[in-house]
């Protein structure tokens, strides 16, 4: 592979190592995201997705290694400092993170309120029309978070996300807790963003169906390390045992055998009926 | 006197619970020997105490961070309205509260004294030790009190829900400091006020107090309100008032402490707030104590001692 360095992509990482309570989440993770692209994340729930995205808006401070954005380092930055590179990111949380205690249109407006001037009231609706109405929820101003579904939410959360129309999105698991209806909705979203404003997006799933759809490019993540590392039909055509598993779904010989161990049969079997009188 | 009196009779009670607390003490040492072995106790007292420094130096981080931040608020008309915010729900809903607290310890104030000064013949001068009391302690330490419940417990409660479903997360992520926008004001709203609910305090304190004094026990009004101009002066009510900064201080940066760092889960916000709760109420007492030791040696320095009676 090419050496990377802090110029080949709009997001670098170095050497990235995160260690949690003696354990390394992350180590030595090495990638240049490129500009304009969809990447996406995979891999085994608490293989460190979530850990590696929050590293890139600096969310969580790595144990050894570097980030860069745009040429930029961003891993050692002062909190102060950051304000200004995290307005060019938008970030999409599992749950969406909407504030509960604030309406649809408040929680849009949020980023926008802490970062520019605007006082006229016009322009702020009209801003608020305009992003609800690329997510396809225009006229739920007036909701508040506990009032919608779990995908209505999400929308919301990504329209709050691309505010300040960010040049970066990150996509914590969009899909994961959807219906497959609702899922593809996302999906459609991330790719009409990617299309229509050209953002450069990075999304951390773990279906399957909603990776290959999106995606220019697929990393696969395995024990803090990259396993596999290429566009849609390459991963789907990966030689590996591991990848092949994870992509298929299916479980592992060793895990079968340690499910079979057990048995289900158990020492004490009974039945609702052994009690009645 | 009567101070001097009750220290006296206390000081027999308190060494049976001196010896209670050690027989509790070794008696648990015991059964953690006899369950883990000696090594599992000192490892455990290592990790203990690595985990106390820990967390003070993380404490000691946060609150520098949000004493900036809520000197820079200050100065930044933006976040006023979000301070005024946090004033309505922290200090102006406090007030019926806090007046009832204020309104109780007076009344049991001159309930419990009156027998024992009216036998001493110096029933008049109890509207001095009331409104002393009030004044300078029991008015600000349960005022504090109440508020690190009233107010802390939903400080923490709020925050340790944001934290759990990543809203401080988000606003970070939006390139704001969540410091700043949620901790500051929370910080200035209960600084600025908690002095302001102690007056009401004070006030509802020296009321309860003459209510019961003059109209239950029939003593002079004009002796009464005499003696109390006598005994209580402006230093007093303003030790009492300045008090009210520190404590409100505490109060919302332990709670909002707790809620930044509290544990993912139901369970973990709830814990959070258990501990908001009591950290506060203990370095209540200990600001408190403090403040005593402080106020008594600059009071010297300015003026002579004054018999009381």
């Amino acid at each position: 592979m090419a050496e990377i360095d802090k110029d080949s992509g709009i997001i670098v990482t170095k050497d990235l190592t995160k260690v949690f309570n003696g354990k390394a989440v992350l180590e030595k993770l090495s990638i240049a995201i490129e500009k304009g692209k969809t990447t996406v994340i995979i891999g085994p729930s608490g293989c460190g997705k979530t850990v590696f995205i929050k590293h890139l808006i600096a969310l969580l401070r790595p144990t050894a290694g570097e980030i860069f954005f745009k040429g930029q380092r961003i891993d050692n930055l002062h909190e102060r400092d950051l304000g200004k590179i995290r307005m060019q990111m938008g970030f999409l949380f599992q749950g969406g993170a909407l504030f509960d205690s604030a309406t649809v249109y408040e929680n849009i407006l949020f980023p926008v309120r802490q970062h520019t001037n605007i006082s006229d009231r016009r322009q702020l609706d009209e801003i608020v029309k305009s992003k609800l109405a690329v997510v396809g929820l225009d006229g739920y101003q007036s909701y508040y978070p506990a009032n919608l579904s779990g995908g209505q939410k999400k929308r919301v959360a990504l329209a709050r996300a691309i505010a300040l129309n960010p040049e970066v999105v990150f996509y914590d698991e969009p899909t994961t807790g959807l219906d497959p209806v609702r899922s593809d909705v996302i999906n459609e979203l991330i790719l009409k963003l990617k299309k229509e404003l050209g953002i450069t997006s990075i999304a951390v799933t773990h279906d399957m169906t909603s990776a290959y759809k999106i995606s220019d490019r697929i990393v696969m993540l395995h024990k803090g390390k990259i396993l596999a590392d290429g566009d849609a039909e390459y991963i789907k055509n990966h030689p590996n045992d591991t990848v092949r598993q994870f992509i298929l779904g299916q479980v592992s010989e060793a895990d079968v055998a340690a499910l079979r161990v057990s048995g289900t049969k158990f020492a004490s079997q009974f039945n609702p009926k052994d009690f009645e009188e | 006197m009567v101070c001097l009196q009750l220290s006296n009779r206390q000081s027999g009670y308190i060494s049976p619970v001196i010896d209670l607390a050690k027989y509790a003490l070794i008696g648990t040492l015991v059964v953690d020997v006899k369950e883990k072995g000696w090594v599992m106790i000192v490892e455990q007292i290592g990790a203990s105490t690595i985990a106390t420094v820990t967390e003070t130096g993380q404490f000691a981080r946060f609150i520098w961070r949000s004493a900036k931040s809520s000197v820079s608020s200050v100065f930044r008309g933006k976040t006023w309205p979000l301070v005024f915010t946090q004033m309505l729900i922290i200090g102006v809903k406090s007030v019926p509260v806090i007046m009832v607290t204020g309104a109780f310890v007076g009344m049991t104030l001159a309930f419990q004294a009156y027998d024992q000064l009216a036998g001493m013949g110096l029933g008049e001068h109890i509207g001095i030790l009331i409104n002393l009391s009030v004044v300078s302690e029991l008015g600000p330490v349960l005022s504090a009190v109440m508020l690190s419940g009233r107010v802390g417990g939903a400080l923490t409660a709020e925050l340790g829900t944001m934290h759990v479903t990543e809203q401080i997360d988000a606003i970070s992520s939006m390139g704001t400091d969540p410091v700043r926008y949620l901790v500051a004001p929370r910080i200035l709203a209960c600084l600025l006020l908690t002095p302001v609910l102690i007056v009401y305090a004070d006030l509802m304190g020296s009321f309860g107090g003459y209510a019961i004094s003059v109209w239950f026990f029939k003593i002079n009004s004009q002796a009464y309100w005499q003696f109390t101009a006598y005994g209580v002066t402006l230093w007093d009510v303003m030790v009492g008032l300045t008090k009210g900064f520190f404590f409100g201080a505490a109060i919302a940066a332990i709670s909002c402490y707790k809620g930044f760092n509290c544990k993912q889960g139901a369970q973990g916000v709830g814990q959070a707030c258990t501990e908001a709760f009591v950290v506060s109420f203990i370095a209540i007492l200990a600001l408190d104590f403090a403040a005593a030791i402080i106020s008594k040696s600059l009071y010297s320095i300015f003026y002579p001692i004054r018999s009381l009676i």
